[in-house]
């Protein structure tokens, strides 16, 4: 009890000083709730946090400067949603950036983010069943979220498979949300470019070996592997994939862009491994995203979702500087089809384009986002599509090897529907 | 305030809904003796069971009866209850780390199933879409919060009377005999396994309860929710409070819950913008501390089992003995 009581003092005083150190200019919070304590889920929220400066420094949105409250989800839906609900609750804020998993995002959007009148903008959260919710109308049209739909990743890789010609495929999908989606969706558009998919073998993080998993993959004898795995699991995979004889043909994911991955399983193994990405754009704002990264983080953007974390943060701030200050989370919402209009004055990522964007804004005008993963542009259901990219790992870190334009990505999509 | 109120509604009615769950393990454990690695695979038989039969029809996978709730619930608690029944009579002749390490291999298992069995669970997904009762009448926003407490309330105070009662029937003094020593109750006349199987599948009931009125209140279950934490969490709950405590047992959900979403709210309050990012990390620290403080300093937990003289006919009394195990 005394602990208890020492605790609560030094609470309510830490309390005292905080409020009267924030007394000078105006600060609007928006929330964050990201897995802080995950290795891959650290640098997602860094980057959130890198958009949120250059807002500010940019002049702050709606007037004000922007404070970002981040919360750790764990991983753990009933620890994601009680942040999601003590930060709109207790912060006050009217936006909300992730989650990363889609079984964390899920609930906090069903029980606190849609109830709540909040928006709710994810950068990493890829399953087909926020998709069916909005379709039922369930959302509001608070959810958002500038994840590429897992379609375009899984056609760009059945691309990747017919232009090499690789005859067979097998699959090893992560055995989570996401993956299950992949693996779904790839053997579906796999099968309609005529390749066909000797096995698809599901992998669970956190084993010592895949073996096997490996072993059955290589049951079907493919000339290929897909690889929908993270970096930490997808390092031991692919080990133990080649020291079993496995194929050096490799189809990646965008989740295995990444330096780790690289590094583990050493570059002279990789030579024939091609990934699959939501691509940047040929605008300046893209390569402004990557300079702006590089000098701040001292590193490519290479892990995963931090380009997607980037543009989640931009836009919403973008939305809420055009709907201005003290707005619903409806409200900004509905701005954000002002922010990604097509027909918009295109912006770039940074500071000056935000300041572009305000002026625009505040003439009455609307804004075409030009972020770090493209020209982002929401559907009905606040889905993303997004061009793609092919890349190849390098000495220093990935190479584009082709790049398809919005255009080219949704015209071999249809393709395969056929 | 309205926010400060809102919020803590929402906590309590999380930290009450553990609570039940607390108390299913207390009976098990702390009563008989049990111990159940598995404490996930009840709470998420109660939730996945109330979702799918209560749960508008979904296509790709199993469930949407769209039962009226209350049933649906039922349902849920049946659905833990069975299994629970199936697992201890393979289990239960097992004994201390035995039957811990094969109940948590139940649960693994059972995630597994879920994850895996995405034409009747829903897989990774989960179940979505579920409508929470008397959602139309009340609306989304904190009016509903606040009578789902009520009601979530209610339950808890029910299964604490319910279990208050037990522990001092002759029956509750059963358990305990059989935790103290099975030979000397056999030796009675009483036979033990088939009462260890009687207090698991109470309490695996119990603690499906619990998992049903979690997947109700978000409306939402996926794999994700039934993952060994979920065990471990619970754990410390019943530990911190004091096994085989009733009170002890509610106490500590509402402690560890507390800690476990205060320290995460605190650090992202005060601690300095650039420990921002590991607050994540710092928060586990600090909850392991107070666990493994609790262990080494009061291993009773903060309110350590009462002696209990049960008998039938005459008041009750009680007297309280520190350290009791």
């Amino acid at each position: 009890m005394k602990t208890l009581l020492t605790v609560a003092a030094f609470a309510a005083g830490v309390s005292a000083l905080s409020t009267g150190a924030q007394a000078q200019d105006c600060t609007t919070k928006i929330g964050a709730t990201l897995p802080t304590s995950v290795d891959w889920g650290r640098p997602i929220a860094e980057v959130a946090q890198f958009a949120v400066d250059q807002v500010n420094e940019a002049g702050g949105a709606g007037g004000c400067q922007i404070e970002m409250v981040l919360r750790d989800t764990q991983v753990d839906p009933k620890v994601g949603v009680d942040a999601a609900k003590a930060l709109v609750d207790l912060e006050g804020v009217n936006v909300l950036l992730g989650a990363v998993s889609s079984g964390v995002s899920m609930p906090i959007l069903s029980s606190v983010t849609v109830p709540g009148g909040v928006m709710q903008m994810s950068c990493c959260s890829s399953s087909t069943a926020f998709t069916k919710l909005s379709e039922e109308g369930k959302t509001d049209g608070l959810w958002f979220r500038t994840f590429a739909t897992t379609a375009v990743q899984s056609a760009m890789g059945a691309k990747v498979a017919a232009d090499k010609g690789y005859g067979s495929v097998a699959i090893l999908y992560k055995n989570d949300d996401w993956g299950q989606d992949m693996a779904r969706l790839i053997a579906a558009d796999f099968a309609a470019a005529g390749i066909k998919v000797t096995s698809s073998v599901a992998v669970n993080d956190g084993q010592p070996s895949y073996r096997a998993e490996v072993t059955k993959a290589l049951g079907g004898e493919p000339e290929a592997l897909y690889l929908a795995l993270y970096p930490n699991e997808g390092t031991s995979a692919v080990r133990e994939w080649l020291s079993l004889g496995g194929t050096q043909n490799m189809i990646l994911a965008n989740s295995l862009k990444s330096d780790e991955f690289r590094d583990n399983v050493g570059l002279q193994y990789l030579g024939n491994a091609l990934g699959t990405d939501t691509a940047s754009p040929r605008v300046a704002s893209a390569d402004a995203f990557k300079a702006a990264y590089v000098e701040k983080f001292g590193s490519e953007p290479n892990g995963p979702g931090l380009a997607n974390s980037f543009d989640a943060a931009m836009i919403a701030l973008l939305a809420m500087e055009a709907v201005g200050k003290d707005a619903s989370g409806k409200d900004i919402a509905a701005a954000v089809a002002k922010v990604t209009d097509p027909d918009g004055t295109p912006v770039t990522a940074d500071v000056a384009g935000f300041k572009k964007a305000s002026e625009t804004l505040a003439g009455g005008g609307t804004v075409k986002y030009q972020g770090a993963t493209g020209d982002v542009r929401f559907d009905a259901n606040g889905d993303v599509s997004a061009p793609a990219v092919v890349w190849k790992f390098t000495d220093s870190g990935v190479d584009e090897v082709e790049y398809l334009s919005l255009g080219e990505v949704d015209a071999f999509i249809a393709s395969l529907k056929k | 305030m309205i926010g400060v109120i809102s919020y803590l509604v929402f906590f309590t009615t999380v930290a009450s809904i553990l609570g039940i769950a607390v108390l299913g393990l207390n009976l098990q454990w702390g009563n008989t003796g049990l111990f159940n690695g598995g404490v996930v695979a009840s709470f998420g038989a109660g939730a996945y069971g109330t979702l799918m039969l209560g749960g508008p029809a979904q296509d790709g996978h199993l469930g949407g009866f769209g039962l009226f709730y209350p049933l649906a619930l039922l349902g849920g608690m049946v659905a833990a209850g069975v299994l629970a029944w199936i697992v201890g009579k393979l289990t239960l002749r097992l004994r201390h780390d035995y039957l811990a390490i094969a109940t948590f291999g139940v649960a693994v298992a059972f995630e597994n199933v879920m994850r895996n069995a995405t034409s009747i669970t829903g897989g990774a997904q989960g179940i979505r879409g579920f409508e929470r009762p008397l959602r139309d009448v009340l609306g989304d926003g904190f009016t509903y919060n606040a009578v789902f407490l009520a009601g979530v309330l209610v339950v808890l105070l029910l299964v604490y009377v319910f279990l208050e009662r037990l522990t001092v029937s002759p029956f509750g003094r059963l358990l305990r005999a059989i935790r103290e020593d099975e030979t000397a109750a056999r030796s009675l006349g009483k036979s033990p396994d088939r009462i260890r199987l009687i207090s698991f599948v109470t309490g695996s009931v119990i603690i499906g309860l619990a998992g049903g009125l979690y997947g109700t209140f978000y409306a939402f279950v996926s794999p994700q929710d039934v993952l060994p934490i979920l065990t471990f969490q619970i754990w410390a709950m019943l530990i911190v409070g004091g096994a085989g405590n009733t009170r002890g047992a509610l106490a500590g959900a509402f402690l560890i819950w507390g800690a476990w979403t205060f320290s995460g709210w605190a650090l992202s309050r005060f601690a300095p913008v650039e420990a921002q990012l590991y607050t994540g990390s710092i928060q586990f620290v600090l909850i392991g501390m107070v666990i493994v403080g609790m262990l080494l300093w009061r291993p009773q937990g903060l309110f350590p089992e009462r002696l209990i003289v049960s008998q039938p006919g005459r008041n009750r009394e009680k007297t309280q003995v520190e350290g009791f195990t």
